[in-house]
């Protein structure tokens, strides 16, 4: 065979995959205009959107009474995700990633710690990997179609199918996939915490310029996630945990400084739950609401040692107290040498 | 009120009691107690069956009393003032059906089952379910301190860390921003 013809023939294979990739990229618009898409098909492309989708944009996030206002540059360059985000109200802070690299300026806690932090997923995974798991817990309903910041969206809801989580509601931009808005509810409707684009380009590329963090020289922290999958053994020496909803599984676990602490996930849903012995801080028992995020307190008495137990989490309050409840301090020992 | 003295009453709502039983009901020291459980258990049965109250609320123990002791002087069902406002059943009635909704009991149960149950989570010390809330204003500076660090420590991990994309950032933001 000369190497005319292997040319030819490499030629003819780079066609074929080029059209293969071509139909690839066509396939979902067509899903798209046809509507013929059910909410699994729907959820299944979320993940892929998330991180594919080139677009910059301003988006409002509020929980509580809390309204945050963001700047976001998305593209998928070179193999790997780049972002950019901009806080756009009170102090200014910043957050740029570069695949596995996340350099965070943020003004209040310039000591925000990303080193354990895997910067790549779901929403991602939640509704790739896991969305059997998802399946089972929330029940994925189409509910039409709707606009957000000037896109076309479908709109799915994933309604809890159990009491011990919440239910949420995605809006998905009909094109590409992209999650433009979302809302956590509550059993009874109420909207607990929002999401939503109020300004959107989707577009094909952008240029470096917009990934570039521009508020360096303050508190800015550089941390390589060179090992961003490191192994996060939960750290629950020393107490158990008797109950927990069906369907959380161990998630990667913050690592406190001074508590041990676990964290939980049914793929949509995270909470965390920080054992300490604590000295002389008294903490109140109950629950603090700031929209969708729980925190549960307790305060717990084991051989003349104080100890409290904090429950963290984006589930109801009730949840987060029955977890609470069943936590049980078993070696005292355990938590007097992590203090010293 | 033990569970015989609830059944007997609950006996006598259905109408299956015998003189016996209301001379058992009549002669149980905390007659407050006693009105309150029936008339309670009447409203929300009256509540879930046609949405009306019985209206208005009666005293009638004296001419019951008095009419089974073969005495009596006043024609039964006369006016007695009721022990209580009116509208506190009223509300106490709506609020626990609101809670037997919302914590997903739902109206199609049998009222006898929800009802003695959840009875005792509206009268009686509060169910399991009541959690206490603290309010975020209320904690002193190093309480918040503790807890707006765990918050963050949970946003970076479960928001950020799972990559929920933007809407992780958000959280995250949310915590670590302007905490007026």
């Amino acid at each position: 065979m000369s190497v005319n013809r292997l040319h030819g023939l490499l030629r003819v294979f780079r066609g074929v995959g080029m059209a293969a990739l071509m139909l690839l990229a066509v396939a979902p618009l067509q899903a798209a205009d046809g509507t013929a898409l059910s909410a699994e098909q729907w959820l299944a492309r979320l993940a892929p959107a998330l991180n594919m989708t080139t677009y910059r944009g301003v988006f409002v996030y509020a929980r509580g009474d809390r309204v945050n206002t963001m700047q976001v540059a998305h593209r998928y360059h070179q193999g790997q995700v780049e972002e950019r985000l901009v806080q756009q109200d009170g102090a200014n802070g910043e957050i740029v990633r570069k695949g596995m690299r996340v350099v965070c300026v943020l003004p209040d806690h310039g000591h925000i710690q990303l080193d354990e932090v895997i910067p790549s997923g779901p929403f991602a995974e939640a509704f790739s990997r896991q969305l059997t798991p998802v399946n089972r817990w929330y029940q994925p309903q189409l509910q039409g179609e709707g606009r957000v910041a000037g896109h076309q969206t479908v709109v799915i809801a994933l309604k809890a199918k159990d009491p011990h989580r919440y239910s949420y509601q995605l809006w998905l931009e009909k094109q590409t996939g992209l999650l433009v808005k979302s809302y956590v509810r509550s059993r009874t409707g109420e909207v607990l915490e929002s999401f939503q684009f109020t300004q959107l380009e989707i577009v094909d590329q952008l240029p470096d310029s917009e990934f570039e963090v521009q508020s360096a020289g303050r508190e800015v922290q550089k941390r390589q996630l060179d090992q961003p999958a490191r192994s996060l053994a939960p750290r629950m020496t020393g107490w158990t945990l008797g109950w927990q909803p069906e369907g959380f599984m161990p998630a990667a676990t913050p690592r406190a400084a001074s508590s041990q602490a676990v964290a939980f996930s049914d793929g949509l849903a995270a909470f965390s739950v920080f054992v300490e012995s604590v000295g002389q801080l008294a903490m109140p028992t109950g629950a603090s609401r700031i929209g969708a995020t729980t925190a549960y307190m307790r305060s717990l008495q084991t051989a003349g040692t104080g100890f409290l137990v904090t429950v963290v989490g984006e589930i109801p309050p009730e949840t987060a107290m029955q977890v609470a409840e069943s936590v049980a301090i078993e070696d005292v020992a355990v938590f007097q040498e992590g203090v010293q | 009120m033990d569970d015989r003295l609830k059944e007997t009453l609950s006996a006598m709502m259905d109408d299956h009691a015998d003189e016996l039983c209301v001379r058992r009901v009549l002669s149980y020291s905390d007659q407050a107690k006693v009105r309150e459980q029936w008339q309670r258990w009447q409203q929300i049965r009256d509540l879930m069956q046609d949405g009306a109250l019985a209206d208005p609320v009666r005293d009638v123990t004296r001419p019951v009393r008095e009419a089974i002791d073969g005495q009596g002087r006043e024609a039964p069902g006369a006016p007695v003032a009721a022990p209580r406002p009116r509208r506190h059943w009223y509300w106490s009635a709506v609020a626990m059906i609101v809670v037997g909704v919302a914590a997903g009991v739902g109206l199609g149960v049998d009222w006898q089952g929800a009802g003695s149950d959840a009875m005792v989570a509206v009268s009686g010390p509060p169910a399991a379910t009541v959690v206490p809330e603290v309010a975020l204003q209320g904690l002193d500076e190093q309480q918040w301190e503790h807890l707006s660090r765990y918050l963050l420590e949970h946003a970076q991990h479960n928001s950020v860390g799972a990559g929920r994309g933007a809407l992780g950032y958000a959280r995250l933001a949310s915590v670590s921003g302007p905490g007026d």
